[in-house]
């Protein structure tokens, strides 16, 4: 019981500190540049190139797409700094000098994220009323927001496992860029997934937010939580294998990293 | 202005030039924002156009590597005296005889022209992999205006960079800054669909008449005269930028020497 207490503690302390330490040096200036006004220029650009595209008026599909999108915003990159963080700031030494339980202390890296993420997406949904009309009029609420948090929890445990990759490489931003960019056309974001070759489709298949989008626009479109819950399980399952993944090769890293007196090896 | 100085300057624009393409080359945040980002919308463009791609293929590749000239030229033409911040050496450069915007210019072209590899990577990609033909309209005008695009991207990088380091407020928006470009200059869909009230914006953009230049020397959907007015456009972008980059440089070399606070921000 003790220890149950002890692990929760150092989880949600971790969580708090790793979530204060990475914005920081932020202003909420940085922050509404990159979390406000990024998403609307994301969701702005695809809209439009999505809309002359398809020669269409209706821009939902984009709209919706890349609303869901913007949960790796903080899935990717916030949780991949968080991680990668301890390693820039030195502290990763400290970090694994402690007996504190590694999965309470990485997974608590990711707790803040999944909700500042949430906070994104549903962000972006507001720029998609405001700016493109979004009808969400027969959006089931509870079932949206189930959806949203299943979407980031997934993503978020991509970014466990990227952030435990930054702790061994020095082009952290360039493999989070890539997977972001990547993510962009592979999740169906943008593209629908049924025109994509078949042998995309299968990567898709194993990518979080996949399932998430095309949830989300079939209950904008009226749908129910059970017609999506098959869907969001495969979606929450995804999150907690790349979580597993992640908490594997952070141990891995740790036990070579002292082995061989690599800690701070760049 | 005396030839030998011309040639000095000339020398310190190569130099800058070579050092910053050694020390971009490897990079791997260029390496993404040059070839990695502008295949993945190039990429993204082809699906989503789908049938209609053969007719509006040519307008994909050069939009996707105007892409990626932009982000590599906000990123790292609009850090190239930030950068210098960092690592301590931008009272050494205040200090050197040659004047700081001759240096900047040497960096930013080194930047810009490394950026070109991004159209080269699109045009590769979809002629390659995805098998379709590309053929540029008129070649001759082609070449001219992707040349005037090279300047007047360094030109308007000398602005970018100084304002960045003196306003660090202003750099915090840096990422926020890549999309509305996309947007406003019609890299990838033309500016028309957007709201009326943003087209003046579009045209104090230098990348908007290089966009225009690009598309319209590579479609072949307007005439001559209407290539050759972006071409006109651009140069005044150019000047205006020069001029403009003149008092910016002007301010911040005054805060380097006299009040010695810039290192320290």
């Amino acid at each position: 019981m003790n220890k149950l207490r002890l692990n929760l503690r150092l989880f949600f302390q971790g969580a708090y500190l790793s979530y204060i330490a990475l914005f920081r040096w932020l202003r909420p200036a940085t922050y509404v540049a990159t979390k406000v006004f990024g998403p609307l220029n994301q969701i702005l650009f695809f809209s439009f190139l999505g809309m002359y595209a398809t020669n269409s008026r209706d821009p939902s599909f984009f709209v919706i797409g890349n609303a869901v999108q913007m949960t790796a915003l903080s899935g990717i990159f916030g949780v991949t700094m968080s991680i990668g963080g301890d390693r820039w700031e030195g502290t990763l030494p400290y970090l694994f000098g402690t007996p504190a339980n590694r999965m309470a202390m990485i997974v608590g890296r990711a707790f803040f994220h999944i909700f500042d993420g949430m906070l994104g997406v549903i962000l972006g949904f507001g720029w998609g009323v405001l700016l493109f009309g979004l009808d969400l009029s027969q959006a089931d609420p509870l079932a949206l927001i189930v959806t949203i948090l299943i979407t980031t929890i997934s993503t978020s445990g991509m970014g466990l496992l990227l952030g435990c990759l930054s702790l061994i490489t020095r082009n952290t931003f360039f493999i989070n860029n890539t997977v972001y960019f990547l993510l962009l056309l592979f999740s169906g974001a943008n593209v629908p997934l049924d025109s994509l070759p078949s042998m995309m489709r299968m990567i898709s298949d194993y990518l979080p937010l996949t399932r998430g989008i095309t949830a989300a626009r079939t209950i904008i479109a009226g749908g129910n939580l059970t017609q999506v819950l098959p869907a969001l399980a495969n979606e929450f399952l995804l999150g907690v294998i790349y979580i597993v993944l992640g908490y594997v090769m952070f141990r891995w890293f740790e036990t070579q990293a002292k082995r061989r007196g690599t800690l701070e090896a760049i | 202005m005396r030839t030998w100085r011309v040639m000095k300057y000339l020398r310190a624009i190569q130099s800058a030039a070579l050092m910053t393409f050694r020390q971009n080359v490897f990079d791997m945040f260029i390496i993404f924002g040059v070839l990695i980002q502008p295949l993945i919308i190039a990429t993204l463009a082809l699906w989503m156009i789908g049938d209609r791609v053969g007719e509006t293929i040519v307008f994909i590749v050069v939009g996707s590597g105007m892409t990626g000239l932009w982000t590599n030229l906000l990123f790292e033409s609009g850090n190239s005296i930030t950068q210098e911040r960092w690592t301590g050496t931008l009272e050494m450069l205040a200090a050197t005889p040659t004047p700081m915007p001759v240096i900047v210019f040497g960096k930013n072209l080194a930047n810009v022209s490394q950026s070109l590899g991004s159209m080269f990577v699109c045009y590769s990609f979809v002629s390659w992999v995805f098998g379709y033909q590309v053929t540029i309209e008129h070649p001759l005008l082609f070449i001219v205006s992707l040349g005037m695009t090279v300047i007047a991207f360094v030109c308007f990088g000398l602005i970018i960079a100084p304002i960045f380091l003196l306003n660090p407020s202003v750099q915090r928006w840096q990422n926020a800054l890549e999309y509305p470009v996309y947007i406003l200059c019609g890299f990838l869909f033309p500016i028309a669909l957007l709201p009326g009230w943003t087209t003046p914006f579009s045209y104090i953009l230098p990348p908007y008449w290089a966009a225009r230049a690009l598309h319209d020397a590579s479609s072949g959907g307007t005439n001559t005269s209407e290539i050759v007015f972006s071409i006109a456009m651009l140069v005044v972008c150019s000047l205006i930028s020069l001029i403009i980059s003149r008092t910016l440089f002007r301010i911040m070399l005054r805060k380097v020497r006299q009040d010695a606070t810039l290192g320290l921000q």
